[in-house]
């Protein structure tokens, strides 16, 4: 008996060779792809229409957090505890800028790590992906396409097909 | 022609092999052992000296009143100002598209981080009770007191905390992916757990590379304020008083340049290195250290601009105190910090307007560790000149270093050095990743051309 599949992963050689297969894959109808690479390779997220602006709103948050939280800090302890040097004012706006700025950047930084980590499900040690022979290469040599099982296109023999017809050096199911 | 960042003959998979070798079949052992030990020995020394101080207080340094911000203070500057050049690599040269950075940025920074941490003991070991450092911090203590939030000193702590945090995970995020790359080579099991771990499970999704490209230029973005703001900050534990010498408005921007001179000295310094021991010149070719070398000429000039507005300053101010300070940075008992500063960092450094030089891994390291010598200098001069005369005569004394300031110093060498050996030993010191991008460009590049 065969499993099903969790999805086939076709290797190629090159970032042109990928590019090119990713676009045929969209082309012929495939949604659920996914591609697996060395290093970003330019123009793969206009081909799988990744349009993720969630990190860049992160970072606004965290900074607008940031610098308002840490300027209500810098209010509220200066009133709890007027100190007064030489009848200089007790909220010293130019003064608590500088503090401000720092902790707007520590926001405007952490927020869009942590909610990377968080929306890509990192950190995961183990995924079925890793038993598949030849993916190792994934963070070496090699670019793979993957197309997922969800897909609603997704037939073992036709999909298996449809990426020899894309001429890949290897082309492996991956399996649970 | 454009010069080529990496040789093309250099192929995807040696970069992998080229880098990850070094932790996976160290190949330098004995080097580095004797680095090591050498290091550890300082680190004793470290240990010995503070353990000394701790049990006797300040007192034991030179420091006296007034001058009561010597060693401790001079140096934190100085290091603070060695590590602000891995960030400016890292974030300022990725956002400006310089290719050449790629095979520098992930050491330098390390050095940035191995330096960021000397710089923050420096002034927590200066405190006379040192146990006390948490009272910079705003939490609701019994006493029902708060940080005074208006100090330049209160200001510090956060500069420093914000800008460890940020280039440590700023290091990270560039390194899960080559963590990764280093988890698929390694055979023996232990090496795939350790690195398995740290990678986080990196699998190089284009999802993933898409959000943590975003990611990692969004935290450039604001790095590279944040490098001018952290070192602005420190400059203004000076500007912010009324001490001759201190106040005056080019402080900012002289520190933030000496600064990053002194880092791009440093790097310098590592690369040369770092090549030689590992033989690496296939990915920090000479290209690089001939950029490097513009690059430190140029910082360097703008910092002698700082000295000579600094004098201008002080002698159009017409104010008595700043004339007499200049006066006696020039020819005071100090003066050989002033001109040793003048001539290790701006004499041999005009060496480098010539290609051969700045292409001589000997004559750059040469320079390099002069401009080191010559930033150690100037930190050391703005503090002392200024502090031991004032304004009033029966105010000034001179400050000498004790032994104890000394071993301080030194033992603080091997702290910078102990967790660098340990990163170059166990962690790809080069950016795998970013150089296959740049090869696979400039592959590209050829191919169309």
């Amino acid at each position: 008996m065969v499993e099903k599949p969790l999805g086939i992963l076709a290797e190629f050689d090159n970032q042109d060779r990928l590019l090119d297969a990713a676009k045929a894959a969209r082309n012929e109808g495939y949604r659920s792809l996914d591609a697996f690479t060395p290093f970003p390779v330019e123009g793969m997220s206009e081909v799988l229409r990744i349009r993720d602006h969630r990190i860049g709103w992160l970072s606004v948050i965290g900074g607008f957090a940031g610098f308002f939280g840490m300027l209500l800090i810098q209010l509220y302890v200066n009133a709890d505890f007027p100190l007064d040097v030489g009848g200089r004012p007790i909220l010293a706006w130019p003064a608590f800028f500088v503090v401000d700025f720092e902790i707007m950047v520590l926001g405007a930084v952490l927020t869009p790590i942590i909610g990377m980590f968080y929306l890509d499900g990192l950190p995961q040690l183990y995924h079925p992906l890793f038993s598949t022979p030849r993916f190792s290469l994934a963070s070496d040599d090699r670019f793979f396409l993957y197309i997922d099982a969800s897909d609603p296109k997704f037939d073992k023999e036709s999909t298996r097909a449809f990426l020899r017809s894309l001429e890949p050096a290897t082309i492996e199911d991956v399996i649970e | 022609m454009v010069e080529r960042a990496l040789p093309l003959d250099e192929t995807l998979h040696e970069i992998s092999v080229d880098v990850g070798r070094v932790p996976l079949r160290f190949p330098a052992r004995v080097p580095w052992a004797i680095a090591m030990v050498l290091s550890l020995m300082l680190v004793g020394l470290f240990l010995v000296s503070i353990t000394y101080l701790f049990a006797r207080g300040v007192g034991v340094w030179g420091l006296n009143i007034p001058v009561n911000w010597a060693f401790a203070i001079h140096l934190y500057v100085w290091w603070l100002g060695l590590g602000h050049a891995g960030t400016l690599i890292s974030a300022m040269l990725l956002l400006m598209g310089q290719d050449w950075r790629n095979s520098l940025n992930r050491f330098a920074e390390a050095m940035t981080l191995c330096a960021v941490v000397c710089a923050g003991i420096e002034p927590i070991i200066h405190l006379g009770r040192p146990w006390f450092f948490y009272w910079m911090f705003p939490y609701p203590a019994t006493m029902g007191v708060w940080p005074q939030f208006r100090s330049p000193l209160e200001w510090d702590i956060w500069a420093v905390l914000t800008y460890l945090t940020v280039s440590l995970v700023f290091w990270y995020i560039g390194l899960v992916p080559d963590l990764a790359t280093v988890r698929d080579r390694a055979r023996r099991r232990g090496w795939r757990v350790f690195f398995g771990i740290f990678s986080l499970g990196w699998r190089g999704s284009a999802l993933h590379w898409d959000r943590w490209r975003r990611c990692y230029r969004t935290v450039a973005v604001i790095a590279v304020p944040l490098v001018v703001s952290v070192h602005s900050e420190v400059s203004l534990l000076f500007a912010s008083g009324q001490i001759p010498g201190w106040h005056s408005t080019i402080f900012p921007p002289y520190f933030v340049l000496g600064a990053a001179f002194s880092g791009f000295a440093m790097v310098a310094m590592i690369a040369i290195v770092m090549r030689h021991t590992f033989q690496l010149g296939d990915l920090v070719t000479e290209r690089h250290l001939d950029v490097l070398a513009k690059v430190l000429l140029a910082s360097g000039l703008m910092t002698a601009y700082g000295y000579v507005f600094e004098v201008w300053d002080g002698l159009y101010s017409g104010n008595v105190h700043e004339i007499a300070t200049i006066h006696d940075r020039f020819f005071g008992i100090y003066a050989w910090s002033f001109w040793g500063a003048v001539f290790f960092n701006f004499v041999p450094l005009q060496a480098l307007w010539l290609r051969s030089v700045r292409r001589n891994t000997v004559l750059l390291f040469l320079i390099a560790t002069s401009v080191v010598v010559g930033m150690w200098m100037e930190r050391y001069m703005i503090l002392t000149t200024s502090l031991y005369k004032d304004f009033l005569p029966s105010s000034f004394g001179i400050y000498h270093a004790s032994f104890w300031d000394w071993s301080t110093y030194i033992g603080m060498i091997g702290v910078f050095f102990t967790p660098f050996l340990l990163f170059v030993r166990y962690i790809p010191s080069i950016s795998i990743f970013e150089d296959k991008e740049v090869l696979a460009r400039e592959h590209e590049e050829s191919g169309n051309g």
